[in-house]
């Protein structure tokens, strides 16, 4: 009797674990792959980004990479970001391209430097970096390997750490990303079109002044003074409506006639999409949200 | 005086004449007309442009047409306001690629003119939506190509 129910036990504990086994298979092989909205999605974020254009370099081919930045750490250039298997990130996981997206690490465990902001990234809500991962990889692989860095002595191993410890700021995922009104425009300046990190002046340290958030930089991404676009109406674009803020980032017109260069219009056309590609609601959005942070008085240049 | 020599005087006349014209249209500008002169040029452009966007917003398309026309005719300019030995940081925006670049910079202020025709042709029809559609992109098809790697971003908004 003892010996029945034990195998009857035994045969039990079998069926379980073998349905239980099929049915993660199942799980395993009914992972969807990303829909064309998902795509359509990833590529509009993308756009949102600026295209991305730092792994870009000018006339290049998109996200191949390659383009240099030089500081007080040294050289670096950007990654390829195509699905390129060998060169690129054909071969690393959703999770590990959004670990590097918003986490600054490899798969392997190496830290990216935050020339890549992934500070501000990771306040990217997770559906729209699934988006960007499902976008990125029906983008053309292109085979291209990266240049050696030349970082200064000791900078990975014992600045970087203490820098990112001490200076980095830190954004919060929102649980879903907003969709309309200040709070979208709020989240596209602030983490997906991370304006802050070429417009906001920077401390001694190199973080970003927060305090003076918007403010412009006299030295900014690849030595280009960048303007100051709090609503300061003497020194930044108080004196521009929201339509024309709204305006400017579509078609780079400026109220008075001129016209967006430099790494602004670099950001406006994008690469494979850019602010260009925005709705008009996203850019009133980011244009009202411009108009509600605090006015700093500060003169950028002559 | 003979057939003979009224030739030759005559013939020398013109000579001086068209050596004359010939110095004097290509008198070399200094780098300081230069850059005053194009950037003259450039305000006008940019006031022609403002009208352009301002008529297409108000429905008034044949009436941007003499806008797009002073567009047609300042791009043709553009080259010659940008002399060798022309570079000066203190004074310009223009940036060192111009004179590095130069075929890719002639090659923009050639795109800038045959926007500008398009833009001109277009407005001549009265079609507003067709007008639209080429304003949309005018400003970074036509102008931002070129100032984007040619020209220092300014550090006013």
């Amino acid at each position: 009797m003892v010996q029945g129910s034990m195998r009857a036990a035994a045969v039990s504990a079998v069926l379980i674990t073998s349905l239980a086994l099929a049915w993660m298979g199942l799980a395993a092989a009914q992972v969807t792959p990303p829909s064309a909205a998902d795509v359509a999605r990833g590529r509009y974020i993308f756009g949102a980004t600026g295209g991305c254009g730092c792994h870009t370099v000018p006339k290049g081919q998109p996200n191949a990479g390659g383009r240099k930045y030089e500081g007080a750490f040294g050289t670096v250039y950007s990654s390829n970001i195509t699905p390129d298997k060998q060169t690129g990130i054909g071969g690393w996981t959703d999770d590990q391209i959004i670990t590097a997206i918003r986490l600054g690490r490899r798969p392997n465990g190496e830290r990216l430097l935050p020339v890549h902001p992934f500070p501000v990234f990771n306040g990217m809500a997770e559906e729209d970096l699934r988006a960007i991962v499902a976008f990125l990889r029906t983008t053309q692989p292109v085979t291209r390997q990266k240049e050696p860095k030349k970082l200064v002595p000791l900078f990975e191993s014992v600045f970087l750490p203490a820098w990112l410890a001490a200076f980095a700021p830190r954004e919060t995922p929102p649980p879903k990303a907003p969709t309309t009104g200040v709070a979208r425009g709020e989240y596209l300046v602030k983490a997906v079109g991370h304006c802050g990190e070429c417009h906001t002046p920077r401390t001694m340290t190199m973080a970003t002044d927060n305090s003076r958030f918007l403010a412009g930089n006299p030295k900014g991404p690849e030595d280009q003074a960048m303007p100051n676009i709090t609503p300061d109406r003497e020194t930044g674009i108080g004196g521009w409506s929201v339509e024309e803020i709204a305006d400017y980032l579509g078609s780079g017109n400026k109220p008075d006639g001129d016209v967006a260069g430099g790494l602004m219009g670099e950001v406006i056309e994008g690469t494979l999409s850019g602010y260009k590609d925005l709705t008009n609601a996203d850019r009133l959005a980011i244009a009202q949200y411009l108009k509600t942070i605090p006015p700093i008085r500060n003169k950028i240049g002559k | 005086m003979s057939t003979r020599v009224m030739r030759v005087v005559v013939g020398g006349l013109a000579l001086v004449v068209a050596a004359g014209c010939a110095s004097m249209g290509g008198k070399k500008m200094t780098a300081e007309e230069a850059i005053d002169a194009r950037k003259a040029l450039m305000k006008e452009q940019g006031a022609a442009w403002k009208n352009v966007q301002d008529k297409t917003k108000a429905g008034q398309i044949t009436a941007l047409v003499p806008d797009a026309e002073k567009l047609v005719s300042t791009s043709k300019e553009i080259p010659k306001l940008f002399p060798e030995g022309s570079l000066d940081p203190q004074k310009s925006n223009a940036k060192p690629e111009i004179w590095q670049k130069r075929a890719e910079f002639d090659a923009a202020a050639k795109n800038l003119e045959t926007w500008s025709v398009k833009l001109r042709d277009t407005a001549k029809t009265g079609n507003a939506e067709q007008t639209q559609a080429v304003v949309k992109d005018f400003g970074r098809q036509a102008c931002g190509t070129c100032h984007q790697p040619f020209r220092v971003p300014p550090k006013q908004p």
